[in-house]
């Protein structure tokens, strides 16, 4: 991960906010391209070590949605 | 072959053209083919076959519009029909996806500098669409039905155009009424005129000129308010309609099958898919004029039709297919193949994917990469699976669109060449990236290779999983007892399925109840008694009147509801649900409804009409006012029926009686297909039809003897008083909005309040839910010829599941326990929503914790919970999304 620009680690939900990003490049709206998005099965599939790891490799921000 | 994603995708002659056919020269392909595939001397075989059902579906032609001499299609090159617009933005077309004008070529080109002409292309400033060009039409051609599509494609031609061409495209159509009633098309008008600045003129254009020296197209129109208007234009796209070819007219004839005036299938409302000839089934265009969703509805009913009347038979000629065995990778080092799927432009007109492949080799455990125009072609997965077998690949990424609708393709693939389906990991640089940053091709790139590399980690730690099998209930539950929903248990009780009708109220039968003829004038009354007479004598259904359903558990093939009638509670076991709760009409709440009893709703009329009322033919006036709630701000959708359920009442009351004054008031008039007939006959009866804008709605003033309307006469332009003894709301329908039952099967409603389907084009008949099917007005308002396909369709895919009923299993994607590391803690089967984790009760292991795989939803809940990290979500395992951060972390 470059240092100088700004990486936002999402896990987003497979069966909502995964779906959700697809239909916004669908719909082609656009964001910054900051994002990497990790796709898990359910929010409930989240571990807070995940989210610490994240930071640790070098994130500015996780985000969790589902 | 015609094009690139051709099906099958093999070569072959013209024989028309072909030397060694005409003039036995040539032969050089023979020579150069190293399969040897040429073989000249092939002709025309006839092959029979025996078969119990047969079901026609010949399709269309689109139509040459060479004949109108106004458009000069022919002599123009920049005049083109809509089909060739859509192979202009085709990223496989001719012109890669651009948008260009062609230049004036001379009628045979000689010279080198001529020949270079063709590639001197420009890209236009101004398109300008022709509407109904073939359809509509008595005087030019004699096509006098609408083609139901054309609106819609021309919107979206218009709307795409503007995307590949950028901000100062200038895109106008012209059109007499805009026909967007399908599920969704009314926003995406909306949305095109506000947002995407596309103009909607309504004029018919009667001219069309060349300028001999810039080629600029000069259009002469008359506008709305009756001034000529002299335009220049550097495109002009035809919207051709849908025309019956002679071919298929014959082959009809032949098949002894009857057909309309205009050479479409002759069907009942309410057998749709059934021709005169028993045993011939029809879908698509060949049914009426139609789009892609209520084209794949018809395929699917066909498909019922055919299966209810084969029931007997069924299964008593099945073949099995061979299984590829599956090569045991347990144990191997990953060798792991990259696949990036340019997808046409959509993905390789933003992200450099021959880098992005490049790239992908260089990372760990990847000893292939390649790129693929569309990963998804027949061809391309052919070749992949020659691929993994050649390179002995035991992983595979794919980098392209969205797992969520691609990858059972893929693991499909993989099965194919021999893998377990699961060592496949997919990574979307489509939605998630090349739609998304599309202004930012280099970010794009980078972004593409980060998700390449996360996607190659993950996939090296990938495991071949195995599926359970899950026992299926082959009963089905149909909740709605309306005419999709009566539609639907006939036809999977007539195969052999036990069936409940679940119906809230005490009679079957629905809204349709309500209704006097459909617009193919059969009596509704009539046909819906034969139904239930039908549905009440068949042993495999049982209905439940009076009875709402208060809970549901289980899942695909295991349902457990919880019915409620009167005081009494029930539980029903069911494999399958079908959802056909329909919609209603709404209450208007404008034009003095409820204020006066001349004033009443379509159903208000249609309850008149069926009584007979004679007080009918004491009224001098009548008058209907459209889109009474349709279309407007708080409800942005287009009813569908209520045009031609206007239209159809009007030439009742003016055959009625003759001297009876008739108007309708309208927006558009949308008689889509071969109901446009219906508006003409209303027509030449002499029902007036005036328009008004939104804006300017029709003002309704109720006096003693008299309501009088008044609004702006649009050919007049002038304000008009009519003064009339009836007026007839088009009210719009609405759905129920069961958000409980939505709930129930976790099924996703849209703003308005109707189910969204799995797919809105290919699967239109059942939900993303697996198991759970939808049908009828529930969906989208629609006719009774629409809602009984919509139902036989719901049977048909609901049948489909059934009869797998030996073949159905669990996903792979699920918990596992590791026994010697579980503390028995009990935290997983407390937290658990589906219980599937359960204490083992004897053994070796007794007190340690197992997942029941068929309640295992796979949603990683309890691994995520699990202290001692004895779980494990398999194919999402912990291992494997640490990967994926640390890939992430990897300064490249």
């Amino acid at each position: 991960m470059a240092d100088n620009d700004t990486k936002i680690v999402s896990f987003l939900c497979n069966w909502c906010s995964y779906g959700a990003a697809d239909l916004a490049g669908v719909s082609r709206m656009e964001y910054p391209a900051d994002i990497r998005v990790i796709r898990i099965p359910c929010t409930g599939r989240m571990s807070p070590k995940f989210i610490l790891s994240a930071f640790r490799e070098g994130a500015d921000a996780v985000w969790v949605s589902g | 072959m015609e094009y690139p994603q051709a099906v099958p995708l093999k070569y072959g002659i013209n024989p028309e053209v072909c030397l060694k056919l005409t003039k036995d020269k040539c032969g050089t392909c023979e020579e150069v083919c190293p399969a040897n595939a040429i073989d000249y001397t092939q002709t025309q075989e006839t092959i029979t076959l025996d078969a119990g059902a047969i079901i026609f579906s010949p399709g269309f032609k689109p139509f040459d519009p060479s004949k109108f001499d106004n458009y000069q299609y022919v002599n123009y090159p920049n005049v083109i029909t809509s089909m060739e617009f859509e192979r202009i933005l085709s990223a496989s077309g001719p012109t890669m996806g651009h948008v260009t004008t062609f230049p004036k070529l001379p009628a045979k080109p000689k010279k080198k500098k001529d020949k270079l002409l063709a590639k001197k292309r420009k890209s236009p400033k101004r398109i300008a669409w022709f509407q109904c060009v073939g359809s509509r039409d008595m005087n030019k051609c004699d096509n006098p039905y609408c083609s139901s599509v054309c609106c819609m494609y021309a919107v979206k031609e218009a709307v795409i155009a503007k995307e590949h061409a950028g901000g100062d495209l200038d895109c106008s159509i012209f059109f007499m009424d805009m026909r967007t009633p399908g599920k969704e098309f009314e926003k995406y008008y909306q949305n095109a005129k506000d947002k995407h600045g596309i103009n909607f003129i309504r004029s018919k254009v009667h001219s069309v000129t060349e300028d001999l020296d810039t080629h600029d197209l000069q259009i002469r129109y008359v506008d709305e308010l009756g001034q000529i208007v002299t335009e220049v234009y550097d495109m002009i796209v035809l919207s051709v309609g849908l025309e019956i070819t002679p071919e298929t007219k014959e082959l009809a004839d032949k098949l002894g099958i009857e057909m309309t005036a205009n050479g479409f299938c002759k069907t009942d409302s309410f057998e749709p898919v059934a021709t005169s000839r028993d045993g011939i089934y029809v879908s698509g265009v060949f049914n009426n004029p139609k789009d892609i969703p209520e084209s794949v509805l018809d395929a699917s009913a066909a498909a019922s039709a055919a299966g209810d009347a084969l029931s007997e038979v069924r299964d008593t000629m099945t073949k099995q297919v061979a299984t590829i065995p599956e090569t045991n990778v347990v144990g191997e080092r990953p060798n792991i193949g990259v696949f990036i799927c340019d997808c046409g432009s959509n993905i390789k007109g933003v992200v450099d994917c021959a880098h992005v492949t490049e790239y992908a080799k260089s990372l760990p455990y990847v000893t292939f990469a390649d790129e693929n125009m569309y990963a998804c072609s027949q061809d391309a997965q052919d070749k992949m699976v020659e691929q993994i077998k050649e390179k002995k690949l035991n992983r595979i990424v794919l980098a392209a669109c969205t797992p969520k609708t691609h990858e059972p393709l893929f693991q499909e693939t993989l099965k194919n060449a021999g893998l377990n389906k699961y060592l496949f990991e997919m990574t979307n640089i489509r939605n998630h990236n090349s739609w998304v940053h599309k202004n930012n091709p280099e970010l794009a790139t980078q972004k593409a290779k980060d998700l390449v590399r996360m996607a190659v980690a993950k996939a090296a730690l990938a495991e071949p999983l195995k599926e359970e099998k899950i026992d299926v209930n082959a009963s089905v539950m149909v909740v709605g007892g309306g005419l999709a929903g009566l539609t639907a248990a006939k036809s999977l009780a007539t195969q052999g399925y036990d069936t409940h009708i679940i119906e809230k109220k005490d009679q079957l039968g629905g809204e349709a109840l309500k209704l006097f003829k459909t617009a193919q004038g059969e009596d509704v009354g009539e046909k819906v008694a034969e139904l239930i007479g039908a549905i009440e004598a068949n042993e495999k259904i049982t209905v439940h009147t009076d009875t709402t359903l208060e809970k549901v558990e289980g899942f695909v093939g295991n349902f457990k509801s919880l019915l409620k009638t009167g005081d009494k509670t029930c539980e029903l076991e069911h494999g399958v649900a079908v959802l056909a709760t329909g919609a209603k009409s709404s209450e208007p709440t404008e034009y003095g409804f409820g204020q006066d009893d001349r004033i009443i709703t379509a159903l208000g009329l249609d309850k008149r009409l069926k009584e007979n009322d004679t007080q009918l033919d004491a009224i001098n006036s009548a008058v209907f006012i459209q889109c009474v709630g349709s279309r407007e701000t708080d409800r942005p959708y287009c009813s569908r029926v209520c045009c031609t359920h206007s239209v159809d009442n009007a030439i009742l009351l003016k055959t009625r009686k003759p001297s009876m004054d008739v108007f309708i008031l309208y927006r558009d008039i949308r008689t889509y297909g071969e109901r446009e007939l219906l508006y003409k006959e209303a027509r030449e009866l002499g029902v007036i039809f005036i328009r008004y804008e939104v804006d300017k709605k029709p003002v309704v003033v109720i006096e003693k003897d008299k309501i009088k309307i008044s609004l702006n006469d649009h050919v007049l332009n002038q304000p008009v008083t009519l003064e009339t003894d009836l007026l007839t709301l088009a009210a719009a329908i609405v759905p129920r909005k069961d958000e409980k039952l939505a709930n129930f099967f976790k099924v996703p409603l849209n703003d308005e309040g109707f189910f969204i389907e799995k797919h809105a084009k290919l699967g239109p008949a059942e939900f993303a839910t697996a198991g759970v099917f939808v049908a009828g007005a529930g969906h989208y308002p629609k006719p009774v010829n629409e809602a009984i396909t919509q139902g036989r369709a719901a049977a048909s895919r609901a049948a489909t599941l059934l009869s797998k009923k030996d073949n159905l299993f669990t996903s792979g994607t699920i918990a596992n326990v590791n026994v010697e590391k579980c503390s028995t803690c009990g935290v997983c089967i407390s937290i658990c929503p589906y219980s599937a984790p359960r204490f083992i009760t004897e053994g070796r292991f007794e007190g340690k914790a197992d997942i029941n795989a068929v309640l295992c939803k796979g949603c990683g809940l309890c691994v995520a919970s699990c202290r001692s990290g004895a779980l494990h979500l398999r194919g999402f395992d912990t291992n494997q999304i640490f990967s994926q951060i640390f890939a992430l972390g990897e300064v490249v």
